[in-house]
């Protein structure tokens, strides 16, 4: 049986350069149907291009994609009637009112779903007389979700959803990210906050310098690193001999600027040897702090590099 | 509603709460008209022109007989004729008592603001040269002073009248004298411009004018603008992620500019019609065409702006830059006359020119510099060449 059998989207060595600068390389991924699938990766990793190629706005170099049981090198405005789209940043008329943007794109579509009904779902209602220049940041991202899923499209993007905004509206944007899902949606999700991939995500795919590194769900990814525990701590003013000493005992060892994090599979001896270490150095274990990996852990022992730098 | 009418709809919304839009094509035609309507025009007056000019007689000798004559001669311009002709001129004279050569240097300095159309000053001696002259033939005959400033339209009209009168006077003159048979000459008379025997006062040539003007604004500010502005903003991106295509943006956007002239052509007309007396009609097939012609090729003429800069600012910098020499040299407002040959280039690549003369014409306004045909070719031709340009060079998104 094929597996991809279920895929709403497949794509396959995907590529674009702008100039000499590889922004994409050959990157293959499938999307399950009423999956949330996560590229997950820093600035500049590539994520943007690749969904800006998939939503039809950027013609790729090379690559296929298979979107909606379709081999298509172009995306049909037929497709795009199926497709809901957040845009990294992207902007409204600011003199319409709420409501007139809502309206105005949903004159766009064959299909599309009442005004007051998108307004409702991103808690937009008070607001719909309002002109869009007069709304906060948080409100402009929830207009923005609320078209994109004007014509309630099988598929959405959302490309860094909630990036730059506070806890409350990112906390806001993710209850109604899952809604969609429960709803049976296919999203399809950018970011850089690992705990955002690891809230809404079924299937993570990490992105680094336009390739993609490692894929599975967030718990897979994490024990792709072993049964493994972090130990971390607070290093800023480390002397450089007992730093030697205890990369001696902790070969994968990772420095930080101010911390130093270890990774252990033997938690107790691990724990045992650190204090030891601690004892014969005289160094005090600041901001001790010990847990299972992450997706930022998994990012940090793939790349070298933590996500946000 | 279907997203043509939504863009449409939304755009002009868009440009009304805009208050800087707002008040470039609307508030600003309306007040540009009322303006020169009240100094060229002197309104209240049926829009009929009437010149301010200042008549001073400075003949003192015992015989002032043809000094009188002259005067008659413009006081009774100055005053409603039997057939209803309205004045041609407001006559300043020094009251009787005045001393007049005070009384012609204040007037000098009127003229210089540009108070007065011109200045007439009958020369002490004036009757006794002229009646030396017209005893001995062949001689130059008693002269009249007449200042005016060069270069500004109502002084160069009145100065137009001036000699046409003082040509009938000359004749009159030598006719009285024997040297001259009338009945032989051809008469001449002064002669209004103008297609239905009605007066054309400066009104009815202004308003089609005013109006070209504020569709030429909403054309050449309006698509650099409104698209650049999207374009730079993200907001046209988010549209091309929609099945939405950019002809259909683009017509919709095209229905947004001929609403923005509709309403400016709804403001300007019953101003001028019912405010400041113009007499012109645009509903009639000609006019209309002309309008309608006008509002594509100032739209495409926008276009041709937009494809030509870079982002949003440059767009805005072409267009103020090229605004004024554009409407200042095409007759929009004044007839345009004597300019170098450099600037009479400009004025006849000017798609203004001929539209404004093509409407003026068609609504019986203007004699018709041009042919026909050219007034409809040249526009024509501009948004041939604007669509050409727009589509090679104009980009839809940034960073592409
Ligand atoms: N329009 C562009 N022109 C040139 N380089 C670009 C352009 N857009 C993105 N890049 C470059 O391509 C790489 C990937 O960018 P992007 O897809 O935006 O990454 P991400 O969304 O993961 O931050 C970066 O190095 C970026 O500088
Ligand atoms: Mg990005």
């Amino acid at each position: 049986m094929n597996p991809h059998e279920d895929a709403l989207l497949s794509v396959h060595e995907l590529a674009k350069a702008y100039g000499s600068v590889q922004a994409v390389k050959d990157v293959s991924f499938f999307v399950r149907r009423g999956s949330v699938f996560t590229l997950l990766g820093p600035n500049g990793a590539g994520k943007t291009t690749t969904l800006e190629i998939l939503e039809g706005i950027r013609p790729a170099d090379a690559g296929t994609i298979e979107l909606f049981g379709e081999r298509t090198q172009h995306i049909s405005s037929d497709l795009k009637q199926r497709m809901g789209v957040l845009l990294q940043d992207s902007n409204f008329e600011p003199y319409l009112k709420v409501r007139e943007v809502v309206a105005l794109f949903a004159s766009f579509f064959r299909r599309s779903l009442p005004v007051d009904e998108i307004l409702e779902k991103v808690s937009l209602t008070e607001k719909a007389g309002a002109l869009v220049r007069t709304l906060s940041g948080g409100q402009k991202q929830r207009l923005a979700v609320g078209v994109a899923l004007i014509n309630d499209p099988e598929l959405v993007f959302l490309d860094e959803p909630t990036t730059g905004l506070d806890p409350q509206a990112r906390r806001n944007l993710w209850r109604i990210f899952q809604t969609l899902q429960y709803a049976g949606k296919t999203l399809i999700l950018t970011t850089h906050y690992m705990e955002e991939a690891e809230v809404l995500s079924n299937h993570v795919c990490i992105m680094d310098h336009g390739a993609i590194i490692a894929e599975g769900s967030p718990a897979e990814l994490a024990e792709a690193l072993g049964q493994a525990t972090i130990i971390e701590f607070r290093a800023e003013e480390l002397p450089a001999e007992a730093g030697e000493d205890l990369a001696r005992r902790f070969p994968d060892l990772k420095r930080r600027r101010r911390s130093i994090i270890l990774n252990t599979r033997d938690f107790t001896g691990g724990m045992e040897e650190l204090l030891r270490w601690s004892r014969e150095h005289a160094f005090l274990l600041h901001n001790l702090n010990v847990r299972q990996p992450n997706l930022e852990d998994v990012f940090l022992s793939l790349t070298g590099r933590r996500l946000r730098e | 509603m279907s997203a043509l009418c939504y863009l449409g709809f939304t755009g002009l919304l868009t440009a009304l709460r805009e208050r800087v839009t707002l008040f470039w094509t609307l508030l600003f035609p309306v007040l540009l008209f009322v303006l020169l309507s009240s100094i060229f025009g002197q309104v209240g007056e049926q829009g009929a022109l009437r010149l301010n000019v200042a008549f001073v007689n400075l003949d003192r000798g015992a015989d002032t007989g043809f000094a009188m004559a002259v005067e008659t001669l413009f006081e009774s311009l100055s005053v409603e004729g039997e057939d209803g002709r309205p004045p041609v001129f407001t006559l300043h004279r020094p009251v009787s008592d005045a001393d007049p050569r005070r009384f012609l240097e204040d007037e000098q300095r009127a003229l210089a603001y540009g108070r007065r159309a011109a200045v007439v000053v009958v020369p002490e001696g004036f009757s006794q040269e002229i009646g030396g002259a017209l005893r001995r033939p062949g001689e130059l005959a008693g002269k009249l002073h007449v200042h005016y400033s060069q270069g500004v339209p109502s002084s160069e009209l009145a100065a137009g009248v001036i000699d046409q009168m003082l040509a009938e006077l000359d004749r009159a003159l030598l006719a009285q004298a024997g040297r001259f048979d009338e009945d032989l000459a051809v008469r001449t008379a002064i002669q209004w411009a103008g297609s239905e025997g009605h007066n054309v006062g400066y009104i009815d040539f202004l308003l089609p004018g005013v109006v070209l003007m504020a569709f030429f604004t909403t054309g050449l500010f309006g698509v650099p603008g409104a698209i650049l502005y999207a374009r730079d903003q993200r907001i046209l991106r988010r549209y091309w992620v929609t099945p939405l295509s950019i002809p259909r943006y683009l017509a919709g956007f095209g229905l947004t500019i001929l609403g923005m002239c509709v309403l400016q052509l709804t403001v300007l007309w019953p101003l001028g019609r019912f405010a400041l007396g113009a007499r012109v009609s645009f509903a009639a097939a000609w006019p209309a065409a002309y309008l309608a012609l006008a509002a594509v090729t100032f739209l495409s003429f926008g276009f041709l702006v937009a494809s030509l800069a870079k982002t949003a600012n440059a767009g805005q910098a072409i267009a103020n830059i090229i605004n004024m020499p554009m409407l200042f040299l095409s007759g929009v407002f004044f007839p345009v006359a004597d300019l170098p040959s450099v600037l009479q280039a400009m004025v006849y690549a000017n798609p203004l020119t001929y539209l404004v003369d093509g409407l003026r014409t068609s609504l019986g306004v203007g004699a018709g510099q041009f042919a026909p045909w050219l007034t409809l070719a040249v526009p024509l031709g501009w948004i041939s060449v604007s669509a050409v340009v727009t589509s090679r060079r104009l980009h839809w998104d940034v960073g592409r």
